[in-house]
């Protein structure tokens, strides 16, 4: 090789190596900034009457219990009908439609799903459960968020199943066991690690979104179980607050914003725990 | 070197077969005409193989020769995928088991496999040997854990694992695995016992155990055993099957197809000239 060719791969070396570092750096900086405000803008509005006491109007004591609960419960029925609708549908798509036509077109259309602007789906979700029920309610908040959850699901669930050998699978089938009961029995338990990050990350997606709850749950100023009523709920708290003059509820809004982010960075700690593998002996 | 010369169409090709037939009532599995297709790719050509009761029948030959094929028949795994087909007859105590009517899982109840790589699933050691029990046997505690440990006895593990059954099985070595994955097959107590290169991923150590295995079970399994070993089938088993290009070309005693092999291509093959 010619000592030309050497300094010039070098340089190439070293130019992608730089380029590499600054897209980098561009990066962490947004990420911190971010990060930064919300810490400081954040934390000085926490204390004990956040969890305990619900939405103020101006001026008044106030918390953010009722949104607090109205997002646990809404993301919590969400991720219920999600992971049963979408790790049976992925298994679907793994072990049984595989590269049929028919299981190609819901591949396809789970991508789009995917890719869905979220207030597409809760003008949806309003058009189907709560203008003809005439009126709001967390369930129809629960649905909308289920629906942008699904097409995770699906999409981690097949292909995790995708990536377990075959001849774990022969070799449950060897056995005479049912298909079915391969997949309960062996199938899913492989996958377990896998499907419950995808499940994770769904929660971690839902738990910030805004547009489809604003046309499904609405808001509720007051504490309520109901799933039936509106509901508060973090993100549209948040919505509704910041667009406020008052500087109270603004913090509020801060303080519900660095909620949300903690619970978020604290399910991923937890996907990373949960799927750690077991250790071998 | 990188010449190719076109070989003329294997189809026009004559093979000269020679089969020893077994008496009747030492026949517990036969295939009759049996051909395979991969999609429309046509890879075992009119195969009749006699399987021995309560004996090792092992089938050798070059890679791709269909031996694998002819094993994953005989339990019927090949139906998991579409595009697979046999056609012809494969005769378990007299009833075709490629007939629509047998139910699969039943029929591979009965005819349990163990594959090449060690397929441990991802519970404990002893629900790994349970588990295909359990689908079928209603058994109480006491009478379970005896089972457990005469499959695992039966497979050589006993010893290494009686203080660790509660352990995942994803924590054995390769070899130990491997014995695990005979475990469980033993354990539903099929009639059939079929190997596909149950060494081909062991070291020579932990072949050797598998291999005293094998030889252990045959006083109460019928197994077929494909291997790229030829050492390897002699030692283990009984009769020896030599496959080539999908058809059955040789087929009779271990120790005479070794010795004194009737066929061109197994002679060549046996001799090393060719594999």
């Amino acid at each position: 090789m010619s000592s030309l060719k050497r300094t010039l791969r070098g340089g190439a070396n070293t130019a992608f190596t730089g380029f590499c570092w600054v897209a980098t750096i561009v990066a962490l900086t947004a990420l911190t900034a971010i990060l930064w405000s919300l810490l400081l803008k954040g934390v000085p509005g926490l204390n004990l009457d956040v969890f305990t006491m619900s939405t103020p109007s101006t001026g008044s004591r106030g918390g953010l219990l009722n949104a607090i609960v109205g997002s646990v419960i809404m993301c919590g029925v969400a991720m219920v009908i999600a992971m049963v609708v979408g790790v049976l549908a992925g298994t679907w798509l793994a072990e049984f439609g595989r590269r049929s036509a028919f299981a190609e077109a819901v591949r396809f259309l789970n991508d789009i799903l995917l890719s869905a602007p979220s207030v597409l789906v809760g003008l949806f979700v309003w058009i189907i459960l709560v203008n003809p029920f005439h009126g709001f309610s967390a369930l129809a908040g629960s649905v909308s968020l289920a629906i942008i959850a699904v097409p995770i699901v699906v999409r981690t669930t097949e292909d995790v199943l995708a990536l377990q050998p075959t001849a774990l699978r022969e070799a449950g089938l060897a056995l005479g066991t049912p298909y079915w009961t391969t997949i309960r029995t062996i199938l899913w338990k492989s996958a377990r690690s896998g499907i419950l990050t995808g499940g994770l990350l769904a929660f971690a997606r839902i738990s910030g979104e805004t547009a489809p709850l604003l046309f499904t749950s609405l808001n509720n100023q007051f504490f309520s179980l109901n799933i039936t009523k509106p509901m508060a709920s973090l993100p549209v708290v948040i919505f509704n607050f910041a667009l406020t003059p008052y500087d109270d509820l603004q913090r509020l809004a801060w303080t519900a914003s660095l909620l949300i982010a903690g619970a978020v960075l604290a399910i991923n700690i937890a996907a990373r725990f949960a799927t750690r593998e077991p250790r071998r002996s | 070197m990188n010449a190719v010369t076109t070989a003329p169409p294997e189809a026009e090709e004559t093979y000269e077969q020679f089969t020893v037939a077994l008496p009747p009532e030492k026949v517990k599995m036969e295939t009759k005409n049996l051909d395979f297709y991969y999609g429309k790719n046509k890879t075992l050509h009119g195969v009749n193989l006699q399987v021995l009761d309560k004996g090792v029948t092992a089938m050798i030959g070059p890679s791709g020769c269909g031996k694998s094929t002819l094993l994953r028949v005989l339990n019927r795994i090949y139906a998991l995928y579409p595009g697979q087909r046999a056609d012809g007859e494969v005769v378990l105590d007299g009833e075709n088991i490629l007939d629509r009517k047998v139910d699969v899982a039943t029929l591979r109840s009965r005819v349990g496999m163990v594959f090449q790589k060690p397929t441990p699933f991802p519970m404990s050691i002893y629900d790994n040997v349970a588990f295909g029990v359990r689908l079928y046997e209603n058994l109480g505690r006491a009478d379970m854990d005896a089972r457990v440990e005469e499959a695992l006895r039966g497979a050589a593990l006993w010893d290494e694992v009686k203080d660790k059954l509660t352990t995942s099985g994803l924590g054995l070595s390769g070899g130990q695995q491997q014995r695990l994955c005979v475990a469980r097959g033993i354990a539903v107590k099929p009639e059939i016992l079929l190997l596909d290169e149950p060494a081909s991923a062991l070291d020579p150590r932990s072949t050797a155990m598998l291999e005293q295995t094998i030889v252990q079970l045959k006083k109460d399994y019928t197994i077929v055993i494909v291997t790229h070993n030829m050492g390897q089938a002699t030692r283990v088993s009984d009769n020896t099957a030599f496959m080539y290009l999908g058809r059955l070309i040789e087929f009779g005693p271990t120790q005479e197809l070794f010795q004194s092999p009737k066929a061109k291509r197994t002679k060549a093959y046996v001799t090393g000239q060719f594999g």
